[in-house]
Formats: structure tokens, sequence, C-alpha cells
């Protein structure tokens, strides 16, 4: 399948920048109050503590001093992943059909990294403390902890991302300059310097080896190494750990980042009457991709449930029996069952398929892909091989701190695409060039 | 097996992290670094550029969260 936007003209694809849409300050104001709700919870956690949470020391509800936050950060970080392998799987692999959401995927890695290094900050406590405690351990510590591994990768993958955006929109601001608000003349000028068009080919060259580095570094040893290593290289807790937290970290995230990339271009495409930019096949064949990649999810969740009961160690046994007679984790899967479904039966009769259903089904997936990231970090933490957490009261139910965060992020999100959408073209000049190829060769 | 638990209970500076970071999660880093000067077409104010950015993220990101850090000690404790 292909779509050929290249009918498109400028002026469409600067829309966002040059046109006001009432939806923009809709999204703004909604953004804002999510944002507005957060901060409000999150200051009585800085005044109080984090006890506020109840994840304090070793945790005030049945021993869990990590929830939704390191599950939600999990979450994030995926969304992040995946929206940047989309990006260099166009440009790489030549899915052309994609390259009209490519760059709101990138955006999206951005966000996301950001909302998963906030949730780092607030989770240490004393927002201080991530720079106390990791820039000067950081030289002796790299070697031996995960923790510090993860910290590391991270700002690799936040400034290789940022790079790759830093070096494709020279190409397009030079072409649409005239066509961007003179009052961001300074920031453009910046972006800018020392642009001249000889650099083009070089540095789509330097751009193809960079989505390179990011298509083997993401799914391989990100999402798929570091981020799963912070749980499974610790067989103290049994639900955490085992190689299979590789590959199942890897299919979550790019579920989880395809309904993102859905979302967004959706909404973008409603607001801005973008029908002919992001024609629907794009929208046919992202969901395709996201029934692929659900059902590695359910693949690999399938392996983890029947490895862990069928004739198991003693531990793991229990964690998993644990976690398939907790309610919620088959919510969490049936929402990606149904999507599945929903897909399934839209591949078979197109017809079935709308864009506002694969929006929903979307949202259905982030739901349950939060909801078993948490499970997964809160349920390992409780069926340790060791008891030591036995003694502490209570259960664990995220509070509203918590989930306030949720919002919070979810509002930084929003609000950031909102901002950069007025600042630069969230799709590529390339995909409505007809004559981009030249620039690769 | 690694002398996590061994006498005086201080980790050797060289570890596992020595070696998968810096030698296998970050080789795709090298790989286009070298990319970028070596092979056609390709020119040492692009790559210098791309580097630029790399480095200059990196500090800004941490520089920044170092600065934020200093104003909380000041301003609070």
């Amino acid at each position: 399948m292909s779509v050929d936007v290249t009918g498109v003209d400028r002026e469409t694809l600067v829309r966002p920048i040059q046109s006001r849409s009432k939806y923009f300050l809709v999204a703004l104001v909604a953004a804002l109050a999510g944002i507005g709700v957060w901060l409000y919870f999150y200051t009585q956690q800085l005044q109080h503590g984090l006890i506020v949470t109840h994840l304090a020391d070793w945790g005030s509800g049945g021993g869990v001093p990590w929830g939704l936050y390191i599950g939600a950060f999990i979450w994030w970080v995926g969304i992040a992943h995946g929206g940047i392998i989309l990006s260099a799987a166009v440009r790489l692999l030549g899915m052309d059909t994609y390259q009209p959401v490519a760059r709101m995927a990138e955006l999206l890695t951005i966000a996301a990294l950001t909302c998963a290094g906030i949730y780092i900050l607030i989770h240490v406590g004393r927002p201080d403390r991530l720079v106390t405690s990791v820039l000067p351990a950081w030289p002796w510590r790299v070697h031996w902890s995960p923790l510090v591994w993860d910290v590391t990768v991270i700002t690799a993958y936040f400034v290789l991302t940022a790079t790759y955006l830093l070096l494709t929109i020279r190409y397009d601001i030079h072409r649409l300059r005239d066509r961007l608000p003179d009052r961001l003349e300074p920031l453009y000028k910046a972006l800018m310097i020392g642009y001249s068009e000889t650099e083009d080919k070089v540095v789509e060259r330097m751009v193809w080896w960079l989505a390179f580095a990011i298509i083997i570094m993401a799914p391989l040893l990100l999402h798929g190494g570091v981020i799963p290593w912070l749980f499974a290289l610790l067989p103290s807790m049994a639900g955490w750990a085992g190689g299979v937290q590789g590959p199942s970290f890897l299919s979550i995230a790019l579920t989880s980042a395809v309904s993102g990339i859905i979302i967004i271009a959706a909404a973008f495409r409603y607001a801005y009457g973008w029908e002919e930019l992001i024609p629907k096949p794009v929208f046919y064949g992202l969901s395709k991709w996201l029934g692929f990649f659900g059902l590695l999810f359910l693949w690999l969740q399938l392996q983890q449930v029947i490895t862990g009961i069928f004739a198991a160690p003693t531990t793991l046994q229990h964690a998993t029996e644990v976690k398939i007679a907790t309610p919620i984790y088959w919510v969490a899967i049936g929402l990606v069952i149904a999507a599945e479904a929903y897909i399934f039966a839209a591949a078979l009769k197109s017809s079935l398929f709308t864009i506002p259903r694969i929006v929903a089904v979307s949202v259905l997936v982030l739901v349950g892909t939060l909801v078993e990231k948490t499970l997964f970090v809160v349920e390992g933490l409780q069926h340790a091989h060791f008891q030591l957490y036995d003694g502490v009261p209570g259960v664990y139910v995220p509070s509203a701190v918590e989930l306030s965060s949720v919002l919070g992020t979810v509002g930084i999100v929003v609000l950031f695409f909102l901002v950069v959408s007025k600042v630069i073209p969230v799709v590529e000049l390339h995909a409505i060039e007809d004559d981009h190829e030249e620039v690769r060769d | 097996m690694l002398p996590l638990a061994s006498a005086p209970y201080t980790l050797p500076f060289v570890g596992p992290g020595t070696y998968l970071i810096f030698g296998i999660v970050l080789a795709p880093i090298y790989v286009m670094l070298a990319a970028w000067y070596l092979g056609k077409p390709s020119d040492s104010k692009s790559a210098l550029l791309g580097v630029t950015y790399l480095a200059g993220l990196t500090t800004a990101l941490w520089g920044g969260l170092f600065v934020a850090t200093m104003v909380i000690k000041f301003a609070f404790f």
C-alpha cells in the first residue's frame, strides 16, 4: 500500500502555524488544566514528602515503594522508543506511506521521554536528588548499576532524537521560511546557523546513519535491553526476572507508540482539515501495525503465564498465580484483545474501519498497557523470593497524587505538541515533495 | 562469577556496565559518528554541527538540571 500526498501544497503543511483553530484553544485549556491538577498534588508531595503517595520507604501500601510512577515511567519510555522507531523505519526502509506522521512520531518521542524523565524526577523525592545522586556517582556506578545504565541510555536517546529533529528541520525551515512567523526569527536563525543548500545531501546521509543507530539501539538495546534489565536482572523478584522481559517490554513499547501516533495524527487531521495530508490509508496501515504489535504483546504474555504456572520454580509459580488471579490484569489483556478483534475485523472488511474507531481502540490499548506495566511493577515487588514486605500493612492502590501525574504528563505532551505545531511544521516537507528522492541519492 | 559480595564489599572499577554500555549499547553511536566523518558525501562542517548538537544537548540537559539543583539548594536549604 502506498500513499501519495505529493499533490498537497505548502500552505496546507504550515496550516497549524498560520491558522487559528478553536480546537487549539480547547486543547490548550484542557492541557493546562491537567497540568494544573497535577501541580497541585505534586506541591503536596514536595511539602509533605513521598508519604502522600504511600510509596515512601518500603511503601505503606502493602510494601510497594514502586507503583504507578514507575509503571508510567516504563509506559512513557516505551511510547518514546516506539515513536522514533517508526520515524527511523520510514527513512531506512522506505516506508513512505508513513512519512506524513514521521515527524509527529519524532516529536512524540521527545515529549514522551521528557515525561519519563519527570517520573524519575518526582519519584526520587527531592528533585535535586536527580543531580546530587546521579552526577557525582556516574563515573563509578555506570560500570555496575542498571539504574545508572538507564540514566545513561535515556540521556543518549533523548540527545539522539533531538539531534535527528534539529538536523532534519533545517531543510524545511529554509524552504518554508516565508510562511513562518517573523516574530520567531531569532529562533529560526539559531536553528539555521551555517546552513547552505549544499549541506542537504550530506545531512540527509548523516540522518540516515542517525536513524540506523536509533533503530538498532531502540528496540534491541534500550526498550528491549536496558529498560527491562532494570527488572529482569533481579533474581529476587520472580515476576521480574528473566530474558522474556526484553521482548515483552519491546512489544508493549511498539503497541503503545503506534496507538499514540494514531491519536496525535488523528487530532491534527481533525483540527486542521488534513484529510489530504494524512489520508485514511495511513491510519489503516498503522492499525495493521498496531494489530501486529498487539499480537506480539499477547503472545509474550502467554509465554510468561504458561511458563509461570506449568512447572515453574515455587516463587515464580506464586507470582504468576497472583498475576492471573488479579481481575485488573484481565481487564488490561481484555482491552488489547478487544483492540485485536476490531483490527482483525477491519482488516477483513475495510468498511468497518473508521478513524474515530481506531482512535478509540488506541486509547483502550494505551490504558491496557499502562495498567499492565503498573501491575508488573507492583506485583513483582509484592511477591519477591524473600518476605521482606510481608509485614507491611495495607494494599497498594494508586493515590490521587500518582493518578494526577498521569493527567499532568498527558497534559505536558499535549501542550508540547500545541506549542511546537506553532513553530515548526509537524509534517516533513519531504512528505509533499515528489522530488525528494534526488536529495537522498 | 561476579564478585558482588567479596570483601571488603567494594566493587572493582570495571564491571558489566563497562562492556555492556560502552561496548555494546552505545556501539551504534560510534558507527554513526564514524560514518559522519567517513564515506561520501560528507563534510567536516556538517559533522561538527551534528557532534555539537550531541555534546551541546547533553550539556544543556544535565547542566540545566545542575543549575536547577543549585537554585533549589540556595533557595530552600
